[in-house]
């Protein structure tokens, strides 16, 4: 019954695209997410306006919608600029770039949201001892609140990663050679579709498994200093 | 005997603070404080509840920007302007920054970074800010940790240390700067009374060496002994000036008396 065909191998190069995808989306996310958490505090009215209306879209929109708009939306774009910096060819646009861009652009949103929670859990007197004590701002950012917001942000952090990994599905509906795509590829073609998808089921399980193992590690660390009752 | 104003003013001042005022909205916290602080003098200001006391420490380092008046540490003034909404800016943060380094804060609620253990505490600053090899740093801080009696727990996270200790492992952290004037933000306030004397010993040590600070205080007792001069604010003002046994013995206004007998114990 649970026969690849010897599509086992080239479901396995997909997963490593399905993982590559995850991670390069998640340093998007992250970035996005702590600019969009400090715009929104910065209390500078026009970041919190631009953080405001772009978390509002992104959490409004189904991410499959969006990864189409972003898609097929940014080729249009991409073609109607093209010509005015003297490209004449006709440009496609990378699945990969596209892909990931998007889905760092969705969950940007969602880890914006558990940063702007977790940065108000952080004692205000924290940062302000770092500035008596003559940190520059990015000092306090980096030295004092990023570390103090982890422990904060983790339970929330980690949730998106596992919802962010499970969205890279979405990838194969633009072309790109992930897991679940090279398992539709291979069901096709053999008319046995259940291996296939049950094998992808059970890497994505594996992924989220390491992934909890991984967290509940650094939730460890980021509590060192932290009483345990 | 307070000196003359002219021989004061001809000595060499670690912090002088002139004329400071500091509203929040449309209330006046600050109504035109002035201090000045020779190396080695030991302030003491006291005052009710919301007499400025605090917000007038935090104006010294800039943690609140005050909306008029001069500060300078050592002969160097902290050089403000207006920003482009109309509020009142430092020039060059710069400068602020260098000079905070030579104004060492002791908070109310210590403010340990809690992330880090005592050592790491001692050290952060003079290594990230002073730029000071983490070596010597570290030599320099077990020296100050011996110092204030807290060495043993130097690998320890401030959560797991007393009140008392957290506020002495902070003193540490402000030494640790070789600062020229230290900033004490009711420094005893948050710890439960058996607790305080620890502290205040530590305090009344580096007056002893010759440190110069300013301490926002309800020790009367502090204030007393260890002052060189004792200031009572009142609604955003300066009631009462002076060295201390002539403030205490023989108060001039009438509502720094009334404090006093509130405050005896």
């Amino acid at each position: 019954m649970f026969d690849l065909h010897g599509y086992g191998a080239s479901i396995l190069d997909g997963a490593s695209l399905t993982v590559a995808v995850a991670l390069v989306s998640l340093v998007i996310a992250m970035a996005l997410g702590l600019m969009t958490a400090l715009a929104k505090l910065s209390g500078v009215r026009p970041a919190v306006i631009t953080a405001t209306i772009y978390t509002t879209i992104i959490r409004g929109v189904p991410d499959l919608v969006l990864m189409l708009l972003i898609f097929f939306g940014g080729q249009i774009l991409v073609n109607d600029i093209a010509p005015m910096l003297g490209y004449e060819d006709y440009v496609d646009i990378n699945p990969f770039i596209a892909g990931t861009i998007t889905i760092g652009f969705i969950f940007g949103a969602y880890m914006g949201e558990t940063f702007r929670g977790a940065i108000l859990a952080v004692p205000v007197g924290l940062l302000e001892a770092g500035a008596a004590y003559g940190m520059s701002r990015r000092q306090v950012l980096i030295r004092i609140l990023i570390p103090q917001m982890m422990r904060h942000a983790l339970p929330g952090f980690g949730n998106n990663w596992l919802v962010l990994m499970k969205t890279t599905a979405l990838v194969s509906v633009i072309g790109l050679e992930d897991m679940v795509r090279k398992a539709g590829l291979a069901a096709g073609a053999t008319r046995d579709p259940f291996p296939f998808y049950l094998s992808v089921a059970f890497l994505f399980l594996a992924f989220t498994t390491v992934s909890v193992l991984a967290l509940r590690w650094a939730e460890n660390h980021y509590s060192a200093g932290v009483r345990r009752v | 005997m307070p000196e003359p104003a002219t021989a004061r003013a001809a000595e060499h001042h670690a912090l002088v603070c002139e004329d400071i005022h500091k509203s929040f909205g449309t209330l006046e916290v600050l109504k035109g404080v002035s201090l000045s602080a020779k190396k080695g003098d030991v302030i003491a200001m006291l005052g009710s509840s919301g007499s400025g006391k605090s917000t007038f420490l935090r104006c010294i380092n800039l943690l609140e920007t005050p909306n008029s008046g001069q500060v300078y540490v050592g002969d160097e003034l902290i050089r403000m302007e207006t920003n482009k909404r109309g509020e009142p800016a430092p020039s060059d943060r710069a400068q602020v920054e260098r000079l905070r380094t030579r104004l060492a804060m002791v908070f109310q609620s210590f403010n340990l970074w809690s992330h880090m253990t005592v050592l790491q505490n001692v050290i952060e600053a003079p290594v990230h800010v002073l730029k000071r090899p983490k070596r010597e740093a570290i030599e320099q801080a077990e020296a100050l940790l011996e110092k204030v009696g807290i060495h043993a727990r130097k690998n320890d996270y401030p959560a797991h240390l007393s009140g008392g200790q957290q506020q002495r492992v902070a003193i540490a952290r402000a030494l640790a700067m070789d600062p020229d004037v230290m900033l004490f933000d009711e420094p005893t306030s948050a710890l439960d009374p058996e607790l305080v004397n620890e502290v205040l010993r530590v305090m009344k040590d580096l007056a002893e060496e010759g440190r110069t600070m300013i301490v926002v205080t309800h020790e009367m007792g502090f204030a007393r002994e260890v002052s060189s001069e004792t200031i009572f604010l009142h609604e955003g003002r300066i009631e009462e000036a002076g060295p201390p046994q002539e403030v205490f013995e023989h108060p001039k206004s009438e509502r720094f008396q009334q404090f006093l007998a509130g405050n005896l114990k």
